[in-house]
């Protein structure tokens, strides 16, 4: 699937994750969360996905939801209430990263 | 590819075949009922999509010359076996005269293995396990930091003081393995797990090195190597000391740990669906079904149910931990696969086939009129968590555990 967001022409795989993550940017996070059904991004969730996009630039993969949840102060509950596919297939991808490996 | 290349390859793939004694599916007598048993032919009945089509493509190899089987066949063979079968079975159960054609499917997936051509995203998982122990790279310090952290979750959430997540545990009565996914994104399952442990007094632990449910030398076809995951976890489990094993809810694990991977076990192995029905029978659970008060159907996994046999412990827990337990239909072992398994879940070129096959899935979980799908495994509740979206079904997705938790009286 293919997107125009903020002038950039943004590839999507099958599963709706960015085939480019590095064309990431706010306006791209906010059309993937509306799409999830996130109709408005607030400090929280932005607080989750800045975390996990700064985590992924630095070590190339996910970090692990107890970091997330460590590391913000956030529950777990309250993570799935913030992004209800979850933080794989919810937060990370609207942090833009490529589909982490496995089941997810 | 060098003729000569070709031709060892060939011998490889005849080989296979033998050793799996793939002649059986000679007697097919072209009754074509494995078609109307396929989701994926039922999606699209094109020939190509019938079982018998896809096995005649893996058995029909020892009536080609090696010049044939080129780079042209041996795409069209992989778009066979990963990309138009699931391995769910159903095709097996109703095949006229009794034939094993999911497992001649499944050859073919041997077949690329033994030519190095199983598909990258199931190529990275198993070597992650047989390299790291687990197909997500979970380290032991992680495991042993978020079991310290979903233990704490879970005391304040309960109120349970006793309640705990023990790891490592020498002497423990029972080894609890888990999908790694539950370690690094989806802890909410292996809380549930604990929370349910915990209420019935079990001496249970987890391991920090070998934990992993999961099986991708199963899924690709690769025996060696499912042989060898396999081994790693009972010898883990024999070392612990402990009396039995206890599988997390996944489908293929399930199959995979009880009786197909090519290793006998050293221990009783069951799944957590198994250990659930005999706390409730035993009255070591509590249980208040008026926690769950909305409607629950079931879906059942192919590798737990068709192939495995575990098919009623599910249902009566079900029934003593949802107030309203209704059956979708078909159920048990002639129940439609969810699309995602035999790791279609992962491969991105199938996603088109797997989301257009599960309509028949979809229309089953509406017409069940639930508000809740319960499903002990976790790649069927990917898949229904996307077909949710895609057919807007407005339903929540649980596995059976996280059911029973909630339903729990201390």
């Amino acid at each position: 699937m293919k997107l125009v967001i903020a002038d950039k022409s943004i590839e999507f795989d099958h599963d709706g994750f960015m085939l480019d993550p590095s064309l990431w940017s706010d306006e791209v996070a906010l059309v993937i969360a509306k799409e999830d059904g996130i109709e408005e991004m607030s400090e929280e969730h932005w607080k989750v996905v800045r975390f996990i996009r700064h985590y992924w630039l630095e070590h190339d993969m996910a970090p692990a939801v107890r970091l997330v949840c460590q590391e913000l102060g956030v529950g777990v509950r309250q993570l799935y209430k913030l992004f209800t596919l979850g933080p794989a297939r919810g937060a990370c991808r609207v942090a833009g990263l490529s589909k982490p490996d496995g089941c997810v | 590819m060098s003729e000569r290349e070709s031709e060892r390859n060939f011998q490889k793939m005849l080989q296979v075949l033998r050793d799996h004694q793939s002649v059986h599916f000679e007697a097919c007598v072209r009754c074509g009922l494995c078609g109307k048993s396929c989701h994926v032919y039922l999606s699209d009945p094109s020939v190509e999509n019938l079982p018998v089509t896809k096995a005649q493509k893996v058995v029909g190899l020892q009536r080609k010359k090696s010049e044939e089987v080129d780079e042209k066949f041996l795409l069209s063979l992989q778009e066979s076996v990963y990309g138009r079968c699931t391995g769910c079975g159903r095709c097996n159960l109703n095949c006229s005269i009794g034939l094993n054609i999911a497992s001649i499917i499944r050859v073919g997936r041997t077949i690329l293995s033994a030519l190095g051509r199983t598909p990258e995203k199931l190529l990275r998982p198993l070597k992650n396990q047989l390299e790291y122990g687990n197909q997500m790279m979970v380290s032991a310090d992680e495991m042993r930091e978020t079991a310290t952290w979903i233990a704490s979750d879970l005391r304040l959430e309960s109120g349970q003081e006793s309640f705990d997540i023990p790891i490592d545990k020498e002497g423990a009565r029972i080894l609890y393995l888990v999908n790694p996914r539950e370690i690094k994104f989806a802890p909410l399952s292996l809380m549930a797990a604990a929370g349910v442990f915990g209420a019935a007094k079990e001496s249970w632990t987890l391991a920090s090195r070998f934990f992993d449910v999961t099986n991708f030398g199963f899924i690709a076809g690769d025996d060696e190597s499912m042989k060898q995951v396999a081994e790693a976890v009972f010898s883990e489990g024999k070392r612990l000391g402990v009396r039995e094993v206890i599988l997390s809810e996944c489908g293929h694990g399930a199959r995979v740990f009880k009786w197909d991977s090519g290793v006998a076990s050293p221990l009783p192995t069951k799944s957590i669906i198994e250990l659930l029905d005999l706390y409730i029978e035993q009255g070591r659970v509590r249980l208040d079904k008026k926690k769950n008060a909305a409607r629950v159907t079931l879906h059942d996994p192919c590798n737990l149910v068709r192939w495995s046999g575990v098919s009623e412990a599910q249902r009566r827990v079900l029934r003593e931990a949802c107030a309203d337990f209704k059956e979708m239909i078909p159920n048990r072992a002639q129940n439609y696969c969810c699309g995602g398994g035999g790791g279609m879940q992962l491969l991105q070129e199938c996603s088109e086939v797997r989301l257009r096959s599960a309509e028949i899935k979809a229309n089953q979980i509406r017409s069940s009129g639930a508000k809740v799908v319960a499903t002990p495994c976790h790649t069927c509740i990917d898949q229904l968590t996307e077909l949710n979206k895609k057919y807007q079904l407005k339903v929540e997705i649980s596995t059976v555990t996280e059911l029973v938790y909630n339903a729990l009286l201390y």
